[in-house]
């Protein structure tokens, strides 16, 4: 098997032996500084602005409806 | 009631477009990640492995310089300087057999100067044991740190533990910022809804009210991911944090508050009357609370809001007009959520 596909095996033991690196979320982290602390922390704006326009959204279409309804 | 007009929604976008790039971008000072050992003791050659942040010691390795110094001022010049690669670099210090006067574990600062990368600084980097006898390596030089190097011209500082998470400063602490104002105008038309009555007042409160709450619950969501990587946990049960949270829970209770009385005039006051109460809350909550304890926020034990000792002169360049631009992007969502309820009440008049 490992003769009909090398490159593959050879990719499936690369993935495999990175996965048992305990390169903990702390490690990669810092090693670059914590630059992705800073993207969370932007993420979490995001979805919360998001999350404010989808429920204005979802009342102003109710609204919509329920003048058209009204008609 | 700020005006329909467009014009300061779009000055709210553009200064948060300038903040998210300003605030991205500009790169940090060069900094001093770690250091090891960390102790050393009087009378002996102390060898230092240091690894530094934002810094390219490769260029110019032979004008690079280091200092241990002491809180007096006094410092300690290092003899070896060898550059290992563009981020590490191995130095030699021969520590006196007699440390200055003082206790007899002295904490000093440990200063790398790079000609274009600028000084790096790390307080309190080595603790120094005053032991008996011992070499007497006089041998090594005492100069006072001067010429100091000076990097690009604008860069936000380095703090230890923080890192690149400073940034942080243009996206969470606005929003505190942006949350009093809110309940500030909610205060102030609830005030007007007292007084004068009429529906819009009341629309009005509780749109900046809702928007209030929005802000705070995000303010506290993105202090706790900032926390998790700071002070290693989501939630550490700090003063601020606990404070922040019942102040927004007296808020949340503004709603539950005006869902329980039905009469429509009734709800406007009742609940104009406790959304003041709660405004009021917020002073020794927030304010004077988390100022009378120790605490993990920055500024602890007296301070915790944001002193001169965090923000420097290149931070407010980007932080004041964050919290402008936050704080207008926060008014144009309250006035969304206003024209929202106004719609409502018209169209429930007309059916």
């Amino acid at each position: 098997m490992v003769s009909r596909n090398l490159p593959l095996f050879i990719t499936f033991c690369f993935f495999f032996f990175c996965s048992i690196q305990p390169l903990a979320a702390a490690d990669f982290m810092r090693s670059i500084g914590k630059i992705y602390v800073v993207t969370g922390v932007m993420l979490v704006l995001l979805l919360g602005i998001a999350v404010f326009l989808l429920v204005l959204d979802r009342r102003l279409t109710q609204l919509e409806n329920q003048i058209k309804s009204d008609e | 009631m700020i005006a329909k007009g467009r014009l300061w929604k779009i000055a709210g976008v553009i200064l948060l477009i300038y903040v998210i790039l300003a605030g991205m971008l500009v790169p940090l000072k060069p900094g001093i990640e770690e250091v090891s050992p960390s102790s050393g003791k009087s009378g002996e050659m102390l060898h230092l492995e240091v690894t530094g942040y934002n810094v390219h010691f490769l260029q110019e390795a032979s004008s690079l310089r280091a200092w241990l110094k002491w809180p007096d001022g006094r410092a300690l010049r290092a003899s070896g300087v060898q550059v290992l690669s563009d981020r590490q670099v191995r130095l030699d210090f021969s520590i006196p057999s007699q440390l200055p006067e003082g206790p007899e574990v002295q904490a000093v600062t440990l200063l790398v100067d790079h000609p274009s990368d600028g000084t790096a600084v790390l307080p309190t980097a080595i603790f120094l044991t005053q032991e008996e006898g011992g070499e007497n390596l006089d041998t090594g030089v005492w100069e006072k740190p001067a010429n100091f190097s000076k990097g690009p011209f604008f860069t936000f500082p380095y703090r230890n533990i923080l890192a690149e998470t400073v940034r942080n400063t243009y996206f969470h602490v606005p929003l505190w910022f942006g949350m009093m104002f809110l309940f500030l105008a909610a205060v102030i038309h609830s005030v007007r809804h007292l007084r004068s009555g009429g529906r819009h007042s009341d629309q009005k409160a509780v749109a900046y009210t809702l928007t209030g709450i929005l802000f705070g619950v995000l303010g506290l969501l993105t202090g706790a991911v900032w926390a998790k990587h700071t002070w290693g946990a989501y939630w550490s049960w700090d003063i601020k944090q606990n404070m922040t949270a019942v102040a927004l829970l007296i808020y949340v209770a503004y709603f539950i508050l005006r869902a329980s009385v039905d009469d429509p005039d009734r709800k406007g006051r009742v609940g104009a009357a406790y959304g003041i109460f709660a405004f009021s809350t917020l002073i020794p909550l927030l304010y004077v609370i988390p100022r009378l304890t120790d605490s993990l926020h920055p500024g602890s034990g007296g301070n915790p809001a944001f002193g001169s000792q965090d923000l420097d002169h290149t931070m407010r360049l980007v932080f004041y007009p964050a919290i402008i631009g936050w704080t207008l992007l926060g008014f144009w969502m309250a006035s969304l959520w206003y024209r929202y309820l106004n719609l409502r009440e018209k169209v429930e008049d007309f059916s």
